[in-house]
């Protein structure tokens, strides 16, 4: 079994954000990166996976500033190999981009199964693991918390609204948004992230032709306005009510 | 030889092969274990043996219990000469003390020693068997009964023996044998003299000998190995600076100690130096507050599997009938994550064991393997990413100097007379940033040239190393003396006792030499040049609690004293003061973890102490976390219109009237 956990970073939200002068992207001036919270629980099912029946664990990033601190983390938590995939470019890619531009490394790589997280701080709708499956060809299920191997498939349990979870098996090869891993990501000593960033054996490939486009693109990046307060309604249970329908009337939102 | 002299030394060859097969067995270990340096200023460590041994100077702080060890001690090297006279007479036809004094001054001193062993031994049966104080739980009962009672055998088998041999008639040291020439008397009155008097001093004789050969052969199956461990024991001991932990070695695949055989050989030592006597459980605050942590059962059982590895038989049965694992199995998580480094078991051992290494070398194999709880791996997250325990940015760290009034001087970028190290608690934690601008605002007026490092200040890492987070800490401690080397001050002084101990003395193993203080030093030196003058003496009455990284670790008990005497206040001082002071519970990174199974928090028995003293308006602290620890103890146990927690710094406040106090 080889497994590719593909990861990538996203704003620390300890930092305040700025948004940057073209007012279309964060001022990464001040922004301080961290692994995507998602990625890190899809590195821990993989290396779960490992530990309970052997397998091969390859992790898989777009290059970018701080992307190989992440990756020795990965590699000193269980991963075996880190590809650090060139899309020409160290600006961070929307999920459509970075799909295609990580399709063919993966491609190349050859992977059973690629799990990723169910979504990031940027990519709320948890477009990734779709697309990269569309890219693939491969199955797709995403908010998965769990993770089995069964013959030639994989058994998931994917969450659903209220509490409800499916199991699920898809065939090999196939995609995994992963949502939570059985337990908690686990520690990483400094020591070990040494050790693994001693031994440098990071791997690089390059984006095929053609990667890394398509897809949206933002035209304008804002704070959420502050609204000016909100105004307590006070009185008894009735003027209130006459208060209501008084303000709703004001603004044109009643009939009749 | 006669048949006599045969039948004894048989006897004394086989106990003697049997004990010293049963040492040998119990030494190799020690021989193949990794290498610890111990054999260093001789003289320091020959006088400390003339001290502790010689001196009983820390089992006489257990006024009645080292009282009696003395009288047993001392007895056993006096009667060491009657044994030796014994064997002596029995192997050797005619051999004799008498030319140094064996019929005269060291007959009378073995009579007198005799009574005194017994009083020894009476006081501990008293003590074991009536008082039965807490620390003895846990602990060998049977071993302890089975020591007593051949101590009491041969103690009591020699004095009846001489007493009988007086009774013959024929005994020249008879005039120099008060007691025995008393009990000889008495025997008399029953009929037993002269010749009458022989049979019972051979069988006394033989009795006496078969006591000391039953002692000899038990010795290396019991806790009573102290008796020839102990002496080397304390001769080895650590005399590294106490607030110096054993570095980890970094290059190596694994650090810390998940297998018994992993200790080094003095800490295998330790282990067959432990006496069980448990003066070290009576000061555990993790003991006391419930939680699974005993330091002298973790001494004990670090020993049971050391003997259980080695095949020669635990003292004990493991608890769960045999774990080979030690970490989890027969020494479980929870137990060393106990632990609040706070040196107190360290502090008491008669014997110098080292408990707190042991501890942070085990929670160094339980944090390499992430076994952790997860607030403390969120915060070793937070403390790798950002450099403080807060999970919040750098950038934040000097927020609090944003409502002084004042700009506070950058030490990056100007020189300062006084680098002020702020630490982690004092910066961020909004209970006690009141208390660090309070702090910055004395320094203004008291004319101190000083700074801060901003953003650039990371968590010293003290309590990083104690969590055995030995990585992080390097990663800590090597970028604040990066920064430090490029600051120009001439000194280093600290809000936090656990920044002052990573910064004067762990550092140093790391090269660095800058002279640190303590802020409650600096405190004392301006009020006594004048500096600082209290315009409003505060007439009260306030009792101070060591900080143990402050006082124990460091040394600094008087400094805080002589601010608040200054300061117009009287201390009334706990029982449990200066060395021995009780941890308020949060070192060695308990403040990261949670209170899980523990039935009394340390900080609210501390508080029930000080709150028992009756006239103590003031719980004064001089440690960030004892601000934020006491203050939520107060408020949990109500005491609120009882007592007061302050830090050393706010009085200093109150009576410069910087701000208008409100005192109680």
């Amino acid at each position: 079994m080889h497994i590719a956990v593909v990861v990538k970073q996203v704003p620390d939200l300890v930092e305040e954000l700025e948004v940057d002068a073209a007012g279309t992207g964060l001022d990464r001036a001040w922004v301080k990166m961290k692994l995507n919270e998602f990625d890190d629980h899809a590195l821990e099912q993989a290396v779960l996976l490992k530990e309970a029946g052997g397998a091969q664990v390859s992790v898989v990033a777009l290059d970018g500033e701080g992307i190989d601190q992440v990756l020795y983390a990965a590699v000193a938590r269980g991963a075996d190999r880190a590809l650090k995939v060139d899309a020409g470019t160290q600006e961070p890619l929307d999920s459509r981009r970075a799909a295609t531009a990580l399709a063919g490394a993966i491609r190349d790589l050859g992977p059973d199964l690629v799990l990723t997280g169910v979504q990031a701080a940027d990519d709320l709708f948890g477009q990734m693991a779709p697309f990269l499956a569309a890219e693939l060809g491969w199955p797709h299920v995403s908010v998965v918390s769990q993770v089995e191997v069964a013959g030639a498939a994989v058994r998931v349990q994917q969450e659903y609204a209220g509490g409800r979870m499916a199991t699920l098996e898809v065939d090999l090869p196939a995609v995994i948004g992963v949502q939570a891993a059985p337990q908690p990501p686990r520690y990483v000593p400094v020591s070990r992230l040494r050790q693994a960033m001693a031994s440098g054996a990071l791997e690089t490939a390059t984006a095929g032709a053609g990667a890394g486009t398509g897809g949206a693109a933002v035209t304008q990046l804002a704070k959420p306005e502050a609204g000016r307060g909100a105004e307590m309604l006070t009185g008894s249970p009735d003027q209130v009510a006459e208060k209501i329908e008084a303000l709703l009337r004001e603004r044109g939102l009643l009939r009749g | 030889m006669t048949p006599t002299a045969i039948v004894l030394a048989v006897l004394l060859i086989a106990t003697l092969a049997w004990a010293g097969y049963r040492f040998q067995r119990l030494l190799r270990p020690l021989f193949q274990a990794p290498r610890e340096d111990r054999l260093d200023h001789v003289g320091q460590r020959l006088w400390g043996v003339v001290t502790n041994v010689g001196g009983h100077s820390r089992l006489l702080k257990n006024r009645y219990s080292g009282t009696l060890h003395l009288f047993i001690f001392s007895g056993f090297v006096i009667l060491l000469t009657g044994i030796v006279q014994a064997f002596g007479q029995g192997l050797v036809p005619g051999f004799s003390l008498a030319p140094i004094g064996g019929n005269t001054w060291i007959a009378l001193l073995q009579d007198l020693f005799d009574v005194i062993v017994m009083v020894g031994l009476a006081m501990a049966a008293y003590n074991r068997y009536v008082r039965k104080p807490e620390r003895f739980r846990g602990s060998n009962e049977k071993d302890a009964t089975i020591i007593l009672a051949l101590i009491f055998a041969v103690v009591f088998d020699m004095l009846l023996h001489n007493a009988f041999r007086v009774a013959t008639g024929t005994d020249p040291s008879a005039p120099w044998r008060p007691v025995s020439s008393g009990l000889a008397a008495l025997f008399g009155l029953v009929g037993i003299h002269g010749r009458s008097a022989e049979l019972p001093a051979a069988i006394f004789y033989w009795t006496h000998v078969l006591a000391v050969l039953a002692f000899l052969a038990y010795i290396p199956t019991s806790k009573h190995l102290h008796i020839f461990v102990g002496i080397p024991n304390i001769f080895f001991r650590n005399l590294q600076p106490n607030g110096v932990l054993p570095a980890a070695d970094l290059s190596q695949p694994s650090i810390g100690v998940k297998d018994v055989h992993q200790l080094g050989w003095k800490q295998m030592l330790d282990l067959y130096a432990c006496t069980e006597c448990g003066r070290c459980q009576a000061v555990c605050p993790a003991h006391a507050a419930g939680q699974p942590l005993s330091p002298k059962l973790l001494i004990m059982d670090l020993r049971d599997q050391l003997l259980d590895a080695e095949g020669i038989g635990g003292h004990r049965q493991a608890a769960d009938g045999g774990s080979r694992e030690l970490l989890g199995g027969r020494i479980l998580d929870q137990t060393l994550w106990s632990c609040t480094t706070c040196r107190a078991c360290m502090q008491v051992c008669p014997l110098h064991i080292e408990h707190v290494p042991k501890i942070v070398d085990m929670r160094r194999q339980l944090v390499e393997q992430g076994r952790m709880e997860p607030r403390l791996q969120d915060t070793l997250a937070s403390l790798t990413q950002h450099g403080n325990s807060f999970n919040q940015s750098e950038r934040m760290r000097a927020r609090w100097t944003r409502e002084l009034g004042f700009e506070v001087k950058d030490a990056r970028k100007q020189a300062v007379d006084v680098l002020w190290f702020v630490g982690d608690f004092a910066s961020y934690d909004p209970r006690v940033q009141p208390m660090t601008r309070a702090l910055a605002r004395i320094l203004q007026r008291a004319g101190v040239d000083f700074g801060i490092l901003y953003e650039a200040e990371r968590n010293t890492g003290n309590d990083v190393r104690r969590v055995g987070e030995e990585g992080l800490y390097e990663m800590l401690a090597q970028h604040n003396l990066e920064t430090l080397g490029k600051c120009s001050f001439q000194r280093i002084m600290t809000t936090d006792p656990h920044s002052l101990n990573a910064l004067a003395q762990e550092y140093r193993t790391l090269g660095s030499t800058y002279p640190v203080i303590h802020y409650t030093r600096l405190l004392e030196e301006l009020l006594t040049s004048g500096a600082l003058k209290p315009e409003r003496p505060l007439e009260r009455v306030a009792t101070y609690h060591d900080p143990c990284y402050l006082g124990r670790y460091n040394g600094g008990f008087d400094a805080p004293r002589q601010v608040l005497a200054r300061l117009g206040l009287r201390v009334h001082e706990m029982g449990r003061c200066r060395e021995n002071s009780f941890c308020c519970g949060a070192g060695g990174g308990r403040i990261w973890m949670d209170d899980t199974g523990v039935t009394e928090r340390p900080s609210e028995n501390r508080i029930r102490e000080a709150v028992a003293l009756g006239d103590a308006d003031y719980f004064v602290v001089a440690c960030p976390k004892d601000v934020v620890m006491y203050t939520a103890a107060v408020q949990s146990l109500g005491m609120e219109d009882r007592i007061q927690v302050k830090d050393v710094i706010e009085l200093t406040e109150m009576a410069l009237s910087l701000e208008p106090a409100a005192v109680a």
